[in-house]
């Protein structure tokens, strides 16, 4: 591998201690994947520091100081569980080690966006730029529904890439990768009324079926499919499967048609999903063993303000028995603020955090919340499903929007299977 | 049986070895302080990871996954090596932090050499799998 000049200046340890580290990891990644070179990220896109375990966090930080614009991923909010009564006995300790990590990143000059979400807030980048970014549901946002150049780096390595500045050339930041072997049609399923949950199941599903991490087109879908059905779609791919790229043919801007998405591939699989392959990701993605809900979760990835619109229009005037979370960042908490859809979910008992809603929900977290761990959570998102029976491992829910909000305000489960 | 291989991380182990056809994410389908498999209907669901050869597919799943590898190996209760068809840079990630040693894309199919139970030496610094003894000696 073929470093610059000031790249081996950074792998010698003339940049300090954890530029080097950070280094050190990055050039056995490279070499992993046969990378020739390294390339400067135009910004990075970090995960918070509270994902990372305090001695690796520190290991890698030591000496650094700021080298290019960084922005973040959701973190934990302590100090708000503590003050909603839902923390567990650890939660001083928590605040404290959160605050030294804060105070580090805040040296480091890192912008706190906090968002898995950042395109909403503006933060885009342009097509074929390269940028080194955390979280899977970022990277396959950014480089299916926006055509920048992101490739899927773990959490460590994308730390590492926030710290010095680089990304090994590699997977989906050269051009010829970025086309796609594998096709997947739908076909025999009425969209017409589909809300977000159905096109998230139909992503789980896609993404479980392909082998590894390569690109995938789906054919057979309205053309310019709307923003928010656009990235229900793919964000859970990289959950079920390690998709980083996919080709929405009529609505993706490199995949306008299926020949602009394949470039000279002939398709080596193809997927055909259905009813009964609808049905059978909806039924597996509920995890449960009675039908009591405790809570109800949105934001995974972070609402919309359109989304947030549509919880409140349904808790006008109501009360939900379950707890509710809505994930989102603080700009859009805040334009559904002025709008008045804060005040309207707040009243209904719901909570806004700038949170992971699913991996890091803190009502659901029993190493966060202690004995007011929730036992059940209602989601629409196949991601979030998967990782808060996986990662949480409570009973979980999977249905549409609608349905979650009807089972907090009753506190029961009645979504049954998959409908169009 | 000597078995030609890629290189993900440097390193050598041998052990008992565990095989899944799948594909695995660190993160959602592993506890990281028991190295216990605990998705709900997980193929594997309950066996434990820790000081074995795992021989899977490829990796999947959320970025947080890289993570918990280096948890596994933090806590001691990481498999002691990797053998996948495949690797992608998150499931890379991990275990190059973690330092396990990990090969790929070896010569011939694992899932045809190795069988669950089997005895196996990984040398991923020289990028060779050998299958020392039979778990099963039907096999």
């Amino acid at each position: 591998m073929v470093l610059t000049e000031e790249e081996q200046e950074m792998l010698d340890g003339k940049k300090g201690p954890g530029v080097q580290r950070a280094m050190e990891l990055l050039v056995k990644l490279g070499r992993a994947f046969d990378a020739e070179r390294m390339v400067k990220a135009s910004y990075g896109h970090a995960p918070s520091y509270d994902f990372i375990p305090e001695d690796f966090w520190n290991f890698i930080t030591e000496g650094a100081k700021p080298i290019m614009k960084v922005t973040t991923h959701p973190g934990f909010q302590p100090e708000r569980w503590k003050e909603w009564g839902i923390a567990g006995p650890n939660i001083d300790e928590m605040i404290a080690e959160h605050r030294r990590k804060h105070e580090r990143a805040r040296q480091l000059g890192w912008l706190f966006t906090n968002t898995c979400a950042e395109y909403l807030l503006g933060i885009i980048p342009r097509k074929g730029e390269m940028v080194a970014m955390h979280g899977s549901c970022m990277q396959i946002a950014t480089n299916s529904l926006y055509g920048a150049m992101v490739e899927r780096a773990g959490i460590l390595c994308g730390l590492a890439s926030c710290i010095t500045g680089r990304i090994p050339l590699m997977g989906l930041m050269i051009p010829e990768n970025r086309h796609t072997h594998v096709l997947a049609m739908v076909e025999d399923l009425d969209v017409t009324n589909w809300s977000t949950a159905q096109y998230s199941c139909l992503g789980y599903y896609i993404g479980s079926q392909v082998k590894g991490k390569k690109n995938v087109a789906i054919s057979g879908l309205p053309e310019n499919l709307p923003f928010d059905f656009s990235r229900a779609l793919v964000l859970p791919m990289p959950a079920s499967g390690a998709v980083t790229l996919c080709h929405i043919i009529g609505t993706t801007p490199e995949a306008l048609y299926l020949e602009a998405a394949l470039g000279d591939n002939k398709p080596e699989q193809i997927i055909k999903v259905g009813r009964r392959q609808m049905k059978e990701t909806w039924e597996k993605l509920n995890v449960y063993d009675n039908d009591k809900v405790e809570h109800v979760a949105f934001g995974c990835p972070h609402c919309t303000i359109d989304e947030i619109g549509l919880i409140a229009a349904k808790l006008e005037g109501k009360k939900m028995k379950a707890s509710l979370l809505i994930g989102a960042s603080v700009p859009v908490e805040a334009l559904a603020r002025v709008q008045g859809y804060a005040d309207v979910i707040e009243r209904a008992g719901g909570h806004f955090l700038s949170c992971c809603a699913s991996v890091a929900n803190p009502f659901a977290r029993k190493d966060f919340s202690g004995d007011n761990q929730v036992k059940s959570v209602a989601v629409e998102s196949a991601r979030a499903a998967y990782y808060t029976a996986g990662v949480c491992g409570v009973n979980t829910f999977f249905g549409t929007r609608d349905q979650c909000i009807e089972a907090g305000l009753t506190g029961r489960w009645k979504g049954g299977e998959y409908e169009d | 049986m000597k078995i030609k291989a890629h290189t993900v991380c440097e390193g050598v182990a041998e052990g008992e070895a565990v095989v899944y056809k799948g594909a695995f994410s660190f993160l959602g389908d592993i506890d990281p302080s028991t190295g216990k498999i605990v998705f709900p209907g997980h193929e594997l669901e309950g066996t434990i990871l820790a000081d074995k050869i795992f021989v899977f597919a490829s990796g999947k799943g959320s970025t947080g996954g890289s993570r918990i590898a280096w948890l596994l190996s933090r806590n001691g209760v990481a498999p002691r090596a990797i053998i996948c068809l495949e690797s992608e840079p998150v499931m890379a990630c991990g275990v190059i932090a973690a330092g396990i040693p990990t090969v790929d894309k070896l010569e011939r199919d694992p899932f045809e050499v190795i069988k669950v139970g089997d005895y196996v030496r990984v040398d991923a610094s020289k990028g060779i799998v050998e299958v020392v003894a039979r778990g099963n000696p039907k096999d």
